[in-house]
């Protein structure tokens, strides 16, 4: 039985709630303590359990269908063209149909034409549209396997350049797979996560290309995290709150940094 | 004007979340008809709030708006399910003092358990542990974040959510 506030300390070191300074009390505890590692065990494994058995469940289509039109028609300037259909009003039921895909219609394009049109902004918007492609058609990757050696191959099968491909199964962030996604008229690789049941969308690119320095933002209500290293450029996009896409983010770097530095033609 | 504020904010804030919205309104419910409900609701106050305030942490934002239209769902149509709510209440202040010694086996178990009954598992949890749970590993929000959406304490969250743990794990454990 261990003391209460272990409890809670535990709880918050698995949710990565702690400091650094406490993830390092603590995991130098998890090494001498049995009593205490078999209570960590027990939590990854509970989990573990909730993961795979407790998926965050998809909104039905239906009430996606009905939240945009029942919401957003509150609004008070309707489409043009649907005053026009409602005045030479064929039957009820059609019109409402017609009237409720409308709504869905235009609620879908004012969500990919909304922000600013710079080259920059252009990028991330195909990246973003990337990302919710694969989330709405349930197939977010090309290739799909969690093991780099299949990963990297594909992709230096389709590509000049041979992309960096890390696991991170070990950190809690799996690896999905990969897709290609289209930049600038052509291919980039992407990488895909799962945490939980959430995708992360990896995206590779020349460091030239854009975003240079670290940056953190909300864009279409997603967070993106970017950064660049030696060589490349990343762009990190997730439905995750923002504050774990950046964990997500620094074990990325430092698992691309020891690839790195263990590669034989690296040099310091 | 402002309605195309809230318009756009809510094709940013909201639209890529409703899987969040609707998974924390079934788990709330327990039901998927009242969950559609509630999330309908949910995302009606979130459109209305987003034509007067932009939320700094949006997502935490319509999460707390969801858990509180399905706690106004509650108390017009299950008043008694509140109740028990508050009940919880005072079953947490011996909660911390009475984490459960966890036979070894019952990792073992936990690991063999099958969907039906850890969903069972999770959907008998007292109300109160069973949000702050929801909110942790199905919405993946800080404890910040759980804080501000459930109106608790900082620390009353941290020790909710270990005993909500507790609890599941005695479960799980208990059904072989």
């Amino acid at each position: 039985m261990i003391d209460p506030d272990d409890a809670l300390l535990l709880n918050a070191y698995v949710d990565g709630e702690l400091d650094a300074a406490g993830v390092i009390e603590i995991e130098r505890r998890l090494g001498a303590e049995p009593e205490l590692a078999a209570a960590h065990d027990r939590l990854l494994g509970l989990r573990e359990a909730m993961r795979i058995h407790t998926p965050r469940q998809a909104a039905p289509d239906a009430l996606k269908a009905r939240i945009l039109a029942d919401v957003l028609e509150e609004r008070p300037s309707e489409p043009v063209t649907m005053r026009i259909w409602r005045r030479h009003a064929p039957s009820a039921g059609l019109l409402t149909s017609l009237a409720a895909s409308l709504v869905v219609a235009a609620g879908l394009v004012g969500y990919f034409a909304a922000p600013r049109a710079t080259p920059e902004g252009e990028m991330m918007d195909s990246l973003i549209a990337g990302h919710m492609r694969g989330q709405i058609s349930g197939r977010p990757v090309d290739v799909a396997s969690s093991d780099k050696h299949t990963v990297k191959p594909w992709l230096a099968a389709k590509l000049p350049v041979a992309a960096v491909v890390v696991d991170l199964a070990n950190e809690g962030f799996p690896l999905v797979g990969a897709r290609l996604d289209i930049v600038d008229g052509g291919g980039a690789p992407t990488l895909v996560f799962k945490r939980r049941e959430h995708l992360i969308s990896l995206t590779e690119l020349p460091a030239q290309h854009g975003a240079t320095k670290s940056s953190n933002a909300t864009r279409r209500g997603y967070p993106v995290v970017s950064w660049t290293d030696r060589e490349h450029s990343y762009v990190a996009i997730s439905d995750l709150s923002p504050a774990e896409l950046q964990t997500f983010a620094r074990l990325f770097r430092e698992a691309a940094d020891r690839e790195w530095s263990a590669a034989p033609g690296a040099q310091e | 004007m402002t309605d195309d504020i809230a318009r756009r904010r809510f094709h940013e804030h909201v639209l890529p979340h409703l899987d969040d919205v609707y998974s924390l309104a079934r788990w709330i419910t327990g039901d998927t008809a009242d969950a559609e409900d509630v999330a309908q609701e949910a995302c009606l106050r979130a459109f209305k709030a987003f034509a007067v305030v932009s939320p700094e942490r949006p997502r935490a934002f319509l999460l707390t708006v969801t858990r509180n239209a399905a706690y106004s769902w509650l108390s017009k149509n299950r008043s008694r399910a509140l109740v028990l709510a508050g009940a919880a209440e005072e079953a947490e202040a011996q909660a911390c003092a009475d984490i459960p010694a966890v036979p070894s086996q019952e990792e073992a178990m936990i690991a063999a358990s099958d969907q039906a009954s850890v969903t069972e598992a999770i959907a008998t949890l007292p109300l109160a542990f069973r949000e702050v749970l929801v909110l942790r590993e199905i919405n993946g929000l800080s404890y910040r974040d759980i804080a501000e959406a459930t109106g608790a304490p900082l620390g009353t969250v941290m020790s909710r959510l270990a005993r909500a743990r507790a609890l599941l794990a005695e479960r799980l454990g208990a059904l072989r």
